[in-house]
């Protein structure tokens, strides 16, 4: 119960801040752009569209993430208000799980209405046929976003909100390299190899969620594939957050 | 409290300080224009002779290569743009076009561009054929890409490839995104390259299953054409002599 009641509140709060209006603005302005730089785009127009509109909504996505996830816990630190929530009955981890929920709901109302944006357009332009593998990508965008929160806020736990965006935004780069490192580990000899093959797995798998490519093309993703990202989503998250929770606990607050 | 209500000292500071800014302001715009009146501008697009390849760019691209591929795009069409209204020169062509496919290995209309301005403008036969060939290896389904790839051996500047252009036409015509007119032209290049037999079969194709009455009709004259000249055993009538392709290139 009091893991709802703090990611109700996580939400309120989040849905509040100004930074929001200003995403879902610049995500407008990104499908616009991509309105007037089709004509010289010969004919692929459509593409523009789409690539455009889906990777606005992942990197709009990962600066809220690093705006407003990595200073989740830090500004309630810093305000003292923390002390007030964990004198109540309410455990370090349901403090902890619920911001990543209440985080994670916002983001998906900003993919959410991102995406229905993108769609209307593709509407509006006559490429109906594309939405289905749209609507897939912006599914698995959204589940990218949620393990980056949970990330977000295991930093948030630990450090102050500068370190804690870098931490992310490193983990989201390595995140994006761990198929290429895989590729790399297999070509690398012994001790690198094997040092290389942990690396890609402790980091996040986000190729995991691209299916922007695909879409792109008018294709959809298998539902095997949706599978694998939404389970991988749910156990990444909660590895994450259990981590986060082990370290949160042991944390003295003065 | 309003400057008017400012003490002297406090309100001569203002006003400085705006007098300042505005001086230095149209200064600065007056030297921008000026440079950019005078000075030299860099070459059109030459930086994307120091892009490095395809294969590295991806990476840089952190998880999102095919926007990557589509600012490459812009910038292909532009470079493509800029040489050929000025000084015909496509050096850098075959570069781009690798990043651009390395990028997006199923961005079709890349690999047809590519191939077509690398044969034609950049008089680089070889170059154009092998990224088309790279292309339907990427996109073996591809319908688009196999018509587009039989009309480059079609039309190869150089020299005609009829039996190559006649077996891509055909995959076309297997292929569900296939143009509608990639069996006609499967059979008239399997004729004209002496494949009889096979031209007899797509001709056939073509006047069972086209939707056009002419097309039917036609494809019926054919059959009929080439039957009378096989009776005949004169396979020379069925093949036409067609002139080698060359590229004219004219400027404005």
């Amino acid at each position: 119960m009091s893991t709802w009641l703090i990611a109700h509140n996580t939400f309120r709060e989040a849905m509040r801040d100004r930074l929001l209006v200003g995403v879902i603005a610049a995500g407008a302005v990104l499908l616009g752009v991509t309105q007037l730089l089709g004509p010289l785009a010969m004919g692929e127009g459509r593409r523009l569209t789409v690539d455009f509109g889906l990777s606005g909504i992942s990197w709009l996505g990962l600066l809220v993430v690093l705006l407003v996830g990595t200073s989740l816990v830090a500004k309630e630190l810093e305000r003292r208000t923390i002390f007030n929530l964990l004198s109540r009955p309410i455990s370090r981890p349901s403090y902890l799980v619920g911001k990543w929920a209440g985080l994670s709901a916002t983001l998906g109302t900003v993919v959410l209405s991102m995406g229905v944006g993108l769609c209307a357009l593709l509407v509006v332009r006559g490429d109906r046929v594309f939405v289905p593998g749209v609507l897939q990508a912006m599914v698995l965008a959204g589940l990218e976003l949620m393990v980056m929160t949970s990330l977000a806020v295991m930093c948030s736990a630990l450090s102050t909100p500068v370190l804690s965006a870098l931490y992310t935004l490193g983990f989201y780069i390595v995140g994006q390299w761990s198929y290429d490192l895989r590729l790399l580990a297999a070509k690398a000899p012994g001790l690198l190899h094997g040092l290389l093959e942990i690396v890609a797995d402790l980091a996040p798998n986000l190729p995991l969620f691209n299916a922007r490519t695909l879409a792109a093309g008018g294709h959809m993703t298998s539902w095997e594939h949706m599978g694998f990202a939404l389970a991988y989503a749910v156990l990444y998250s909660g590895c994450v957050l259990g981590l986060a929770a082990a370290a949160f606990e042991s944390r003295d607050f003065k | 409290m309003t400057p008017l209500a400012w003490s002297a000292p406090r309100r001569a500071r203002f006003l400085t300080a705006w007098g300042l800014a505005l001086l230095f302001g149209a200064a600065a715009f007056q030297i921008a224009d000026a440079a950019y009146r005078t000075l030299p501008r860099p070459q059109p697009l030459e930086e994307l002779s120091y892009y490095p390849s395809g294969q590295h760019l991806r990476p840089a691209a952190l998880g999102h290569p095919e926007s990557a591929a589509d600012l490459a795009w812009l910038r292909a069409v532009q470079y493509y743009g800029e040489h050929r209204t000025t000084d015909m020169r496509f050096t850098r062509m075959g570069h781009v076009f690798d990043i651009l496919t390395t990028l997006a290995p199923d961005f079709v209309s890349a690999y047809v561009f590519g191939g077509f301005a690398l044969a034609q403008e950049g008089r680089d036969v070889a170059a154009g054929e092998r990224l088309m060939l790279e292309g339907i290896e990427a996109n073996p389904t591809s319908g688009v890409l196999a018509f587009e790839l039989g009309f480059f051996y079609f039309v190869r500047p150089g020299g005609r490839d009829l039996a190559r252009a006649g077996e891509y036409f055909e995959l076309a015509a297997r292929l569900p995104d296939g143009p509608a007119e990639s069996a006609r032209f499967a059979a008239f290049a399997h004729q004209n390259a002496g494949n009889i037999a096979a031209a007899y079969e797509l001709w056939r194709s073509v006047a069972e299953r086209s939707p056009n009455r002419y097309m039917r009709e036609m494809a019926v004259q054919h059959m009929e054409t080439i039957r009378v000249a096989v009776e005949q055993g004169r396979k020379d009538l069925l093949i036409k002599r067609l002139g080698v392709p060359g590229v004219v290139l004219r400027g404005r």
